[in-house]
């Protein structure tokens, strides 16, 4: 950076060479460059607001953070293998509800809470570990269609296996665990319970997501023969990364059966797989916070607003076809969009009022990089060749 | 005895149905590789659309074709818009399609309500006979859906086998490019296959209207059987829709019948068992 960059805008002088900076363009300028640092405050106020709206709002507003957290989970985790891996998933609301009926049918089959979470974990687990053996021989749309599946599959035994799951009514829970002063039968407990497991699931998949093994992932996505020509084993990673993404769901389905105190099967059919590929693709594949926004609205919708607009489904439906045509990579691939934009427009003021001492042109090209981490546009995979 | 036989011949009844909706996803997926997730969601508009024209107009053949010919129109329009739109990324069309599922069962949801509807067929084909073998009296629709179906498996074989469309269209499952550089308007013959893809759906859906029903959550039961059969047939082929409707038409229904509580998930043994011995599906020739 040489010391013309670093000078402030107010002492460029009006008489240099090129076309004279405009007030306007000089404001602008200052503007943006002084928004940076605001960035992280910004979001961590964000962060603050639903805490606040979470644990000391109203009913409504706050049961709705709390179920969105929950789904978040388990968006989060399938954005981890659909957008870092490539595997775009149709089962992961099927293994929430494994989770989910794994602690209730626990529970009413006279185990402690704490036993039965550790017993749903353990079946989630199982299940992920042995349907992946499947689901992991085949990829993009095959996967998709396998895993699409396998999640009916889950769904026909919540549905059908009435002897264990009460069929369509589904099973309530009687009392939530408790341990020394945390009490989860305790709503405010429960709430910073399901706020905790959102940070550490959250921290997990960004540690897993810029860790060796999740750049070996983006690989797998973006070129599987190179990985695998050199040496890596692909089809390990990829079984990794779904077993990760399962178990978190199963997480999510603990939390869920925690929240509700019902696990009936709808909470497994197609259309709910469906909602969880939605948030995903809406927020962003690939970003992992995306898809936590994507939770939110999506909840925001589907359990509170779709009392006020009665074809919220057509909204949604429209939506994602929107997205999928307009912006692939979702709310994040949007913000990403913007900052890029907004870092060529700084480097173009900043050249124009530096008049002569750089090209206009080459300043522009400049810009990009700082947020060009992210490899081509996720989800838009190029149409392989047979 | 009688039991099993009633159960074997609803089960090809089913296999019919099944066969009707798959053979279009198929060949869809094989000549243009698009996972059109809405299939199902058209199967049950057509049976929709279908049902609204018998009731007003008392003739079930007119609701069967313009529920056909409607759905095909559907098909036509959405190949040329969003499929075309998004020709660059086969997850893309994917992604669209089932967006397209939520807005089709939602507006579906308005006009016809979420109760379950039955289409009622008219004269002789309402009424049950005794079969000749056995004694077993059996409803003559399922007969007749049996035999309609018979009758279009052998009208698309005669069609992809002994006509030049059919080659094109066989030649484009094979290796699409070399096709086009043949000189074939490939983009004519993607937009006919798809087109005739959905029409046989919409027909489904007036057919298996009559045998299922049409309600909330037909279109993705009858997605779940078409993927099934073409993970079992293979991706693309033909003949391994017929024989994957088949197997899969009768497990479903064996199942219903004598495993209520497996009933779904005894319909994945095929599929799962062909994942692991066989992953391109029975009579799929390249890896899926």
């Amino acid at each position: 950076m040489t010391a013309a960059d670093r000078r402030p805008a107010g002492a460029v002088s009006p008489a240099g060479p090129g076309p004279p900076a405009s007030r306007l363009a000089r404001l602008t300028l200052v503007t943006l460059e002084r928004s940076r640092p605001l960035i992280a405050p910004a979001a961590g106020v964000a962060v603050a607001v639903i805490l606040v709206l979470l644990l000391q709002g109203n009913g409504f507003v706050s049961t709705l953070i709390e179920d969105a957290l929950v789904y978040a989970i388990a968006a989060m985790a399938l954005d981890f293998m659909a957008g870092y891996a490539g595997m775009i998933s149709l089962a992961q609301a099927g293994f929430l509800g494994v989770g989910a009926y794994g602690v209730a049918i626990a529970e009413n089959h006279f185990f402690s809470p704490w036993v039965a979470v550790g017993i749903a974990l353990g079946v989630v687990l199982v299940a992920g570990l042995a349907l992946g053996i499947v689901a992991v021989r085949t990829k993009g749309v095959s996967f998709v269609i396998i895993t699409l599946a396998l999640g009916q599959v889950l769904y026909g035994l919540a549905f059908q296996w009435t002897g264990l799951s009460e069929g369509d009514n589904g099973i309530t829970l009687a009392s939530l665990p408790s341990v020394g002063p945390i009490d989860l039968n305790d709503p405010l407990t429960l709430k910073m319970t399901v706020l905790v497991v959102f940070a550490v699931t959250a921290l997990v998949l960004l540690l897993l997501v810029h860790s060796p093994f999740g750049l070996s992932l983006r690989g797998v996505r973006s070129n599987e023969a190179r990985l695998t020509a050199l040496g890596y084993r692909t089809g390990l990673h990829r079984y990794l990364a779904w077993v990760i993404a399962v178990f978190f769901a199963g997480v999510a389905g603990v939390l869920y059966i925690f929240v509700n105190s019902l696990i009936s099967p709808t909470t497994m059919a197609f259309s709910a797989d469906g909602f969880l590929v939605v948030m995903v693709v809406l927020g962003g594949l690939g970003s992992i916070w995306g898809p936590a926004l994507g939770a939110l609205v999506i909840v925001l919708f589907q359990q509170e607003l779709s009392t006020y607009v009665s074809r919220w489904q057509t909204v949604m439906g429209l939506t994602l076809i929107a997205v999928v045509v307009l912006s692939p990579g979702g709310f994040w691939g949007l913000v990403r969009a913007a900052g890029r934009r907004r870092d060529a427009l700084i480097a173009r003021l900043r050249a124009r009022q530096d008049g002569g001492a750089a090209p206009p042109g080459g300043a522009g090209q400049a810009a990009g990089p700082p947020l060009a981490l992210e490899p081509a546009q996720p989800g838009t995979d190029p149409r392989q060749t047979p | 005895m009688q039991e099993f036989i009633a159960q074997t011949l609803n089960g090809l009844t089913l296999a019919g149905v099944i066969f009707l909706v798959s053979s279009g996803f198929t060949l869809v997926f094989g000549i243009m590789r698009v996972t059109n997730l809405a299939h199902g969601a058209v199967y049950l508009l057509g049976g929709y659309i279908g049902y609204s024209v018998i009731a007003s107009t008392n003739s079930f053949f007119l609701g069967l074709v313009t529920a056909a010919l409607s759905m095909a129109a559907f098909g036509f329009l959405l190949e040329r818009t969003l499929i075309t739109w998004l020709r660059r990324s086969e997850m893309a069309e994917l992604l669209a399609t089932l967006g397209l599922i939520y807005v089709i069962d939602d507006v579906a949801l308005a006009i016809w309500g979420g109760n379950p509807l039955t289409i009622n067929l008219p004269g002789i084909l309402g009424q049950s006979s005794t079969l000749p073998v056995s004694g077993i009296v059996y409803p003559n629709g399922r007969i007749f859906i049996l035999g309609v179906s018979i009758v279009v498996a052998a009208a698309l074989y005669y069609l992809l086998r002994r006509t030049r469309v059919g080659a094109i269209i066989r030649a484009g499952v094979d290796d699409r490019e070399m096709v086009g550089a043949l000189g074939v308007n490939v983009r004519l013959a993607w937009t006919l296959v798809f087109t005739l893809g959905a029409l046989l759906a919409g027909f489904a859906g007036v057919l298996g209207g009559t045998v299922l029903g049409l309600y909330t959550g037909a279109d993705s039961d009858m997605l779940l059987f078409a993927l099934a059969v073409v993970i079992v047939g293979g991706l693309g082929s033909f003949e391994g829709a017929i024989l994957g409707s088949l197997l899969i038409g009768l497990v479903v229904d064996y199942g219903t019948a004598y495993f209520a509580a497996f009933a779904y998930s005894v319909l994945f043994i095929p599929v799962i068992v062909v994942l692991l011995v066989k992953p391109q599906g029975l009579l799929g020739r390249q890896g899926a």
